[in-house]
């Protein structure tokens, strides 16, 4: 083994030669290989020989390149190989963990098949009187599970188990099943990188530790294209010695570069600011069904789930004769009858199984989907996929493209439409990375407090240890190698019910924690059970039901909810509504009356722009303002559009004429100056920040700067973000001193400065929700019930007032903290903004302007607004019974007259 | 600050003048531990938080008698442990220089042990003068309601939430209005869990408000102090 760290993790970067595989392979899996297959895909020539020599290995592959035989294959061979000796046992060899149930049915028919030629094969030549056939099982066990079949699984072992990391947990804390293994060889991960810069992998890379502590076993990890690889390596395999930071040696195989690439991005019209929103709503459909006629199959992947319905409407309606089958005397169900469908996390799982068969089938000329079809489920052929609208991140776009053209040597086809220029000039550069392969890098979490928290619950109920063990064992995980020894103790604290007094801790203590011995343990006869019913890190997001009279619409964020009142006009899936009452969590509503939405739309679920891209963006602008700059004809900007960015004459047109005009009108923002444009509407007061880093960036820098200037100025500040930018909005009469905000936002002080920021905020209490749920403090399941109104009365704040009551720095409380901040926002490249500011690497420039620059308007129109709470809630409620006397007073005064 | 002649807010209490007499809405105790029950195992603190209140009002108004109105307890059906407890505790507080008595809530199904062990009288309603004091999940029809001007009820836990630009913020409030001929004044309950209903939002509950139209109410919010805001329709959008 590497002694240095550095050469721990290594790319292999040699194909092994056909007949060095050849030779790992028992003659009939040889004879099997050879008749199925004319070659090894690439993977599989990089990878299955250091599988065979158990060497952990994460391939790193497009949809459809040979992936899953690259880690089976060598798993597959052993495993016949033991069985023809006939000493193959009756327990689990590996473990196959996808993220997604419908995954694991797909793997386990894609393994049967495999295992059903070999044994055909073996019953023609080696079968004996003693031994007829080859015993090899593949089994799967998720939540779907029915008892029985787990009971069978008990009975008789899996050799090949295949699973999800919540009901791998599950499996690690059930003593029976954990026997069976105990001797696991191998364990696969596939779609890692849809798990690494999640909570939901925190919690697998510690379930991976809990069985490394009974059984050494090879790790194998599938992903998508994701960077950085060597990060998501580490994550993978974990360390062997925390403290020398010496992570277990892992090989990276990198194939990304097999499938060839056919992008283009495309304009709705020709001119994207002279047209009506009509014509390029119109175009934009004409355009989608021009694409999906030349095409067999087209999968279209928007933003939004509201998007999703959207389109399949809009397209059913547009040209009905192309998606609605004719009626004929068939007796089809509503759903049948159309050649379009859509996919999405909102539909029920029926639903969606349904459109995934029918795509199979090749029953479907199109399907609309938002990121639902994004991971591997087997879809069949598809030919062209559609971005409608930036996917925001290189690596996003090349999984939704990828889906098309799934035979290894097939090209992928994507198409991206664009709605604006802000949306042309992020999607040409998006496509320019694509090309030339600069992949966005991830965030792995770290030091995630509430999953900690479920996880050493998990290990107490396996048995009882010292707390030091759990520490070291957890320790190992990529998540946990900084993880102090005093943090770990206030999660046992935590768990064994410290934060309340001695009475009360029946009912909230988990584990229970010996100081003298230092040891942990189960605590209760409900623990297992409790446990096993509120495992997992993804949110019950208690979404509210809006409904027509009895019909249902669709549904709305929580706290969206909060906002409405009676009268208010919003748009939901495309239609505005009026919010008649709320009972409960429904909401009723009517069809609106001709009035316009009263309360801005919910952009909860928008995905961000990744800081990588949003940099590259900027260096784009850049060169164009050089050019300005140097007084270059338009011609050769043109030029130099065309070139850099493979865009169409029209595409570097849009561009040029949009950068021309903020060069004229302002300023031309980009990664070495930040722009801040005052505006003035008479009314109120405009600081726009010109910070393209994303809106995960901005979230941060926004709220940072209007807290700041909030507390200079002891007044409410109203912001409003987008990934372009953010601005702060004060009434006209008031002045506002940025400069002085800047000199005081340091990098050093911005994690503080955000703490007291996020405290009123709503997103803080709702994280801290999710937090408490993955902490069990709230549980979903409790006492055999499930669902209760209780849970949903007590409001956000009250819970964070409780616990702070306790302590203001609570565990879970900053977990919550670290969430918003590191997670959900991205402090860190906020803070690598501040310090490129304050080392003058990055100037600042106040400019000031009558209306609104080019590029500023698509954040001052759309935007999502939030307020920055200065004043207390006491204060808002005298300054709102202010303003209501005032009106008193000016009634009183009109009826005097 | 004066809700009706001789009736005096006084912070989530009612006071009538000039006999002195207290009312109480909706108090809930237990409900934390029902909470537990459905698994949330946030730390309690809503019952020191009533208790802390409680004795604030009765340091400065010193009652003579003090009315609970319903839902005194939150469990329907059972007590349990914490709620025999706290709700002990919590009369020993009020008995302290004052008569105490309860009105029967929706959820006070059970109250008689602790009653008889307390002391304590159980109505459904009480009435002075021309005043009716009741819980509100049901319209009495007994001849002194009949006769009252006044009716005073709990059970809505009403509450009023503000909006200005992006900014949202929920208060308790009193409303005033009127019953058929009757001025209906509703208070907001002693439930410090959460505000309460949203009078501007939510479906009403009580049959004294059910099918009516709030707009023609008044409303007075509770903040540091007592603010009153004139009628709904005047500060907000509904209609």
């Amino acid at each position: 083994m590497p002694e240095k760290q550095e050469n721990r993790i290594a790319y292999h970067e040699k194909p092994y030669p056909d007949k060095a595989i050849y030779e790992t392979f028992n003659p009939l899996v040889e004879e099997w290989w050879k008749k199925t297959f004319k070659e090894f895909a690439p993977p599989q020539k990089f990878s299955i020989i250091n599988i065979h020599n158990r060497e952990n290995t994460l391939v790193s592959s497009p949809t459809g390149s040979g992936k899953t035989l690259s880690a089976f294959t060598a798993i597959l061979n052993e495993l016949t190989d033991l069985d023809m000796k006939g000493i193959l046992e009756d327990k689990v060899y590996a473990v196959y963990i996808s993220p997604l149930k419908a995954l694991g049915n797909d793997i386990e028919k894609n393994l049967n098949e495999p295992l059903q030629q070999l044994n055909e094969l073996f019953k023609e030549k080696y079968a004996t009187k003693k031994k007829k056939e080859l015993s090899v099982r593949v089994a799967v066990r998720t939540g779907d599970t029915s008892t029985s079949d787990r009971s069978k699984m008990l009975r008789k072992p899996p050799h090949i188990l295949i699973t999800t990391p919540e009901s791998l947990a599950i499996m690690l804390t059930t003593t029976k099943f954990r026997e069976k293994l105990a001797d696991t060889e191998w364990v696969i991960v596939d779609e890692v990188h849809s798990m690494a810069d999640n909570k939901r992998g925190v919690h697998l890379s510690i379930s991976l530790e809990r069985l490394q502590r009974i059984t050494s076993f090879t790790r194998i990890g599938l992903s998508a294209t994701v960077s950085p690889l060597e990060e998501v390596a580490k994550f993978l395999v974990g360390y062997e010695d925390p403290d020398k930071e010496l992570t277990r040696p892992c090989k990276i195989v990198d194939v990304n570069y097999i499938k060839k690439l056919n992008l283009k991005v495309l304009s709705p019209v020709q001119n994207l600011i002279k047209s009506s929103f009509n014509d390029i709503h119109a175009s934009t459909y004409n355009l989608i069904n021009e694409l999906i006629q030349k095409h067999r199959t087209t999968l279209i992947f928007t933003n939004t789930r509201s998007a999703t319905e959207r389109v399949v409407h809009q397209l059913k309606e547009r040209f009905p004769k192309q998606y609605t089958k004719i009626k004929d005397l068939d007796e089809e169900t509503d759903d049948d009858k159309s050649f379009i469908g859509a996919h999405h996390g909102s539909l029920s799982k029926e639903l969606r199984k349904n459109i995934e068969d029918r795509l199979k089938n090749g029953e479907l000329k199109a399907v609309v989907s938002s990121t639902s079809l994004e991971l591997g489920i087997d879809i069949g052929y598809i030919d062209l996929v559609i971005l409608l609208g930036s996917p925001k991140s290189v690596a996003r776009a090349l999984q939704r493209i990828g889906r098309s053209g799934h035979k290894l040597h097939d090209e992928a086809k994507g198409r991206i439409i664009v709605l604006d220029r802000d949306d042309l000039v992020e999607c040409s550069v998006l496509l320019k990375a694509a090309l030339e392969k600069k992949i966005d890098r991830i965030m792995i979490p770290r030091n995630v407090f509430d999953v900690l928290a479920q996880q050493v619950f998990g290990i107490a109920i396996e048995e009882s240890m010292k707390a030091e063990e759990a520490y070291k064992t957890i320790r190992n995980s990529y998540c946990y190698k900084d993880l102090t020894r005093e943090d770990f103790n206030k999660v046992i604290k935590y768990l064994s019910g410290e934060y309340v007094s001695l009475e009360d801790r029946n009912v909230y203590a988990k584990i229970w924690y010996d100081e003298e011995t230092g040891m942990i343990g189960k605590r209760g006869k409900l623990a297992r059970v409790l446990y096993m019913t509120n495992i997992g890190t993804i949110p019950d997001e208690t979404s509210v039901k809006v409904k027509l009279d009895k019909q249902y619409i669709g549904s709305i964020a929580e706290p969206f909810l909060e906002k409405l009142r009676k009268g208010d006009v919003f748009v939901l899936g495309g239609q505005t509504y009026e919010f008649r009452y709320a009972q409960g969590m429904t909401a009723y509503v009517k069809t609106s009356v001709n009035r316009p939405p009263t309360v801005p739309s919910w952009f909860s679920e928008m995905l961000p722009l990744s800081f990588d891209l949003a940099m590259e963006i900027q260096k784009f602008r850049r060169f164009i303002e050089e050019l300005f700059l140097s007084k270059s004809s338009k011609k050769d900007i043109m030029e130099f559009i065309n070139t850099y960015l493979y865009v169409d004459e029209y595409g570097a047109n849009s561009i040029y004429e949009y950068f021309r005009e903020q060069y004229m009108f302002a300023e031309v923002p980009h990664d070495k100056k930040l722009v801040i444009e005052h505006y003035d509407d008479s009314k109120n007061k405009y600081i726009v920040f010109h910070s393209l880093y994303g809106r995960r960036t901005n979230d941060v820098l926004s709220r940072a700067f209007a807290f700041i200037l909030g507390r200079i100025h002891g007044k409410d500040i109203e912001l409003n973000i987008n990934d372009n930018g953010f601005y702060l909005m004060v009434p006209s009469s008031r002045s506002v001193q940025v400069s002085r905000a800047f000199s005081l936002l340091t990098k050093e002080d911005l994690r503080l400065v955000m703490k007291h920021a996020l405290e009123k905020t709503e997103v803080l209490g709702r994280r801290f929700r999710h937090c408490a749920a993955r902490a069990l403090m709230i549980l979903r399941s409790y006492k055999g019930r499930s669902k209760s109104v209780g849970k949903q009365q007590l409001n956000s704040r009250l819970l964070i007032s409780a616990v702070k009551k306790i302590d203001e720095d609570f565990i879970i409380l900053r977990e919550a903290r670290r969430e918003v901040l590191e997670d959900l926002m991205d402090v860190f490249h906020a803070e690598e903004v501040l310090k490129s500011i304050h080392d003058n690497k990055l100037s600042v420039k106040e400019i000031y302007t009558d209306i609104p620059s080019p590029f500023a308007f698509n954040l001052i129109t759309m935007g999502y607004s939030d307020i920055m709470k200065m004043d207390d809630k006491q204060q808002f409620l005298r300054n709102m019974h202010n303003q209501v006397l005032a009106k008193i007073a000016l009634k009183e005064a009109r009826s005097k007259n | 600050m004066e809700i009706s002649k001789g009736i005096q807010i006084q912070g989530l209490a009612l006071l009538i003048k000039p006999e002195n007499i207290l009312v109480i809405g909706d108090t809930h105790i237990g409900m934390e531990a029902a909470l537990n029950e459905e698994g949330m195992l946030i730390p309690r603190f809503q019952f020191n938080e009533i208790m802390q209140e409680t004795k604030k009002i009765i340091k400065k108004t010193k009652p003579k008698l003090i009315i609970l109105n319903g839902d005194i307890k939150h469990n329907f059906g059972s007590i349990s442990r914490q709620e025999w407890q706290n709700t002990k505790k919590y009369l020993e507080l009020l008995e302290k220089n004052s008569k105490v008595i309860f009105i029967k809530g929706n959820h006070d199904t059970i109250l008689g042990p602790i009653a008889e062990k307390q002391n304590v009288e159980i109505k459904k309603h009480y009435k002075i003068r021309d005043i009716y004091v009741c819980h509100g999940h049901e319209i009495p029809r007994d001849k002194e309601y009949e006769e009252a001007k006044r009716i005073i009820i709990g059970h809505e836990h009403p509450a009023i939430s503000l909006r200005e630009g992006p900014r949202t913020e929920k208060y308790k409030c009193y409303l005033k209005g009127k019953h058929e001929s009757k001025e209906l004044i509703v208070m907001p309950s002693m439930t410090m869990v959460n505000e309460g209903t949203d009078v501007l939002k939510e479906k009403l509950l009580s049959p004294f408000l059910k099918d009516k139209s709030i707009k023609n109410f008044e409303a007075y919010l509770l903040g540091d102090k007592v603010y009153y805001f004139g009628k709904i329709q005047g500060f907000s959008n509904i209609n």
